[in-house]
């Protein structure tokens, strides 16, 4: 498999309001292709609107999200950008509960119109680089909390992205598999190169990325100095 | 998707198999109608060419060609035409053997072709003024033989002789002499109708309209579609069979979009995370369109089943076992399987258009 070169992510004075809540206020962050960062924050301080919006999940109300120089949502089809472009990971696995692991590894290949037996291929690859190799037929209800996040984390590379967003990955996780699917994320970034964007309370994500971002009221606090390896 | 709409409506299967049931009424009940109205027209071919006649004269904008009134003037006026080689008059009585209200009795002038197509399986052919011919059918079920009484409106008749004609009508049936058949009904002088044989060369279309021209207030009958649309009650069935149609596709269409409008509402993260890893609006609404269409069908394919046996059954109902056979035809099941299928689409419409207007962040309940 050719590693995916990561994706550059600006974000230029983007406001978003659900109803009378402003999530986010004229927010405004660069990250460089191939870097790690990541975001903290209090509850309810836009960490994960302003990851849905990289994703192109919302629109914004304000500004504009540019991924690798082109403007998300002046494309006629978001949902091909998330195909091609984007990985996502929740705090919940969000697998499909009457599908196997590699069946749900495969869902957005079906989605891009991947032939069967590439998709089948794919998705047992995905699932051997996540240490599951033994468990694709297993269904959701036979997998624990943390192999359910690793077939997770499978899901988000199948359309091998060159951008992972993770909101809370490791929210409903204990301390041990919490390490393990974080050793997971950031070894595959290290490895495929992709841009990374963690969500994260926990301080250990703040200490493998590259630099942390804090979010305040919809606004940026803090900016680390870019600490980019690559 | 074909895995993931199965595995979908596996894993509700008994909303599944409920909202199918309801698709399967529907259909049963199209099925049904259109076997009988098949089994209508195939035994209406056998109403216009009794006795081996080319067509029927009729009274004209009568309800039902068996209560159509001729007078008996009529036979000699058509049999002295140039493309008429025989005419004979039949008066029918319907509902005049108590034991068997379906079979009809045909008033026949004995020396009439209608009746000298019979062929005699049993007994003589010559019948006194109270002596009746019983068709095989008929002497089957009601264990006739010659020697026999059977009871006309009241009024004995000896079975002279059971016959065989090959017309549905005729054989489940039973014939009696003009003259007793006019006594009986208290109609002197009168005919339900006269049958033709045409002369060689002679085409029914020009004969009809030369005939319906020359005896004003009569139709002529010359082919099994005209005698069901001559009948009021084949009417009545077409028209009832259409209203059931609309009926099955508003009930069956409302149904699937419930049942799909729940199935989005519960799987409202499911369908967010298919738009999260990609799949496009269109492609998402085809899944939820798929799943309409599939229960639909499986509908269909029950309602198929059934709606085969339940023709019978109304034909049992109704009645009308002796001399209507229901008819399934491959247009007939189709037709059933057509108006499944419009039920998925009309019903998946909705729910669809809805699952294209969710936004996948709001769809996943996270900001």
């Amino acid at each position: 498999m050719n590693a995916p070169a990561g994706a550059g992510v600006i974000v230029d004075q983007v406001s978003k309001r659900f109803g009378r809540v402003s999530a986010l206020r004229e927010l405004s962050l660069r990250v460089e292709p191939g870097e790690a960062v990541a975001i903290s924050g209090r509850s309810g301080s836009g960490k994960s609107t302003l990851l849905a919006l990289i994703g192109g999940l919302e629109r914004p109300d304000s500004g504009e999200i540019l991924i690798d120089d082109h403007a998300l949502w002046q494309t006629a089809r978001p949902a091909r950008a998330r195909r091609e472009v984007v990985g996502f990971v929740f705090q919940r696995h969000l697998l499909l509960g009457a599908l196997s692991a590699r069946a749900n590894v495969e869902v957005p290949l079906l989605g891009a119109g991947v032939h069967r037996a590439a998709r089948r291929r794919r998705a047992l690859e995905l699932l051997d680089q996540v240490g599951l190799a033994d468990r694709a037929e297993h269904r959701p209800s036979e997998l624990s909390g943390g192999e359910s996040q690793r077939v997770a984390v499978a899901r988000a590379l199948a359309n091998e992205p060159r951008l992972l967003l993770a909101d809370e990955p490791t929210g409903a996780l204990d301390s041990v598999t919490s390490e393990r699917v974080l050793d997971l994320l950031f070894h595959l970034r290290d490895r495929l190169g992709m841009t990374l964007l963690v969500v994260s309370y926990d301080r250990s994500v703040g200490a493998r990325a590259d630099r942390t971002i804090t979010l305040v009221d919809g606004t940026l606090e803090a900016a680390g100095a870019s600490l980019h390896r690559r | 998707m074909v895995a993931i709409i199965t595995t979908n409506l596996l894993r509700r299967s008994g909303r599944t198999l409920f909202t199918a049931s309801g698709i399967a009424v529907g259909v049963a009940t199209i099925v049904a109608l259109l076997s009988f109205t098949q089994g209508l027209k195939e035994t209406a071919a056998g109403l216009v060419h009794l006795g081996g006649s080319d067509l029927g004269v009729f009274q004209a904008n009568v309800s039902d060609p068996t209560v159509s009134v001729l007078p008996d003037s009529t036979v000699a006026g058509l049999a002295g035409r140039r493309e008429v080689a025989r005419a004979t008059p039949l008066l029918l009585i319907v509902e005049g053997i108590g034991s068997d209200p379906a079979a009809i009795v045909f008033g026949a002038e004995p020396r009439g072709f209608f009746t000298r197509s019979l062929v005699l399986v049993q007994g003589s052919a010559h019948t006194t003024p109270h002596g009746v011919l019983v068709g095989d059918r008929l002497a089957a079920q009601a264990h006739l033989r010659s020697g026999d009484v059977l009871s006309i409106r009241g009024h004995p008749f000896a079975v002279a002789g059971v016959y065989h004609s090959g017309i549905l009508f005729e054989d489940a049936g039973a014939v009696i002499s003009l003259a007793a058949a006019q006594q009986l009904t208290g109609r002197p002088g009168e005919v339900t109708d006269v049958v033709v044989q045409l002369a060689p060369g002679a085409r029914a279309s020009v004969a009809s309209r030369s005939i319906v021209r020359a005896f004003p207030g009569t139709q002529v009958i010359t082919d099994p579609q005209q005698a069901l649309r001559a009948g009021a009650n084949s009417t009545l069935i077409a028209k009832a069979i259409l209203v059931i149609v609309v009926i099955a596709l508003i009930v069956g269409a409302i149904s699937v979009a419930n049942t799909m409008a729940m199935s989005i509402v519960e799987r409202q993260a499911e369908i967010g995370l298919l738009s999260t890893v990609g799949w496009s609006p269109l492609r998402v609404a085809s899944l939820i369109l798929g799943e309409g269409v599939a229960v639909s069908m499986l509908g269909a394919a029950l309602g198929l089943l059934v709606g085969v046996i339940g023709a019978g059954l109304l034909v049992g109902a109704l009645g009308v076992s002796a001399y209507v056979s229901p008819s399934v035809t491959a247009w007939g099941l189709g037709q059933g399987l057509l108006v499944g299928v419009a039920i998925g689409v009309l019903g998946g419409i909705y729910p669809a258009w809805r699952v294209t207007r969710m936004t996948p962040l709001r769809s996943l309940s996270i900001r």
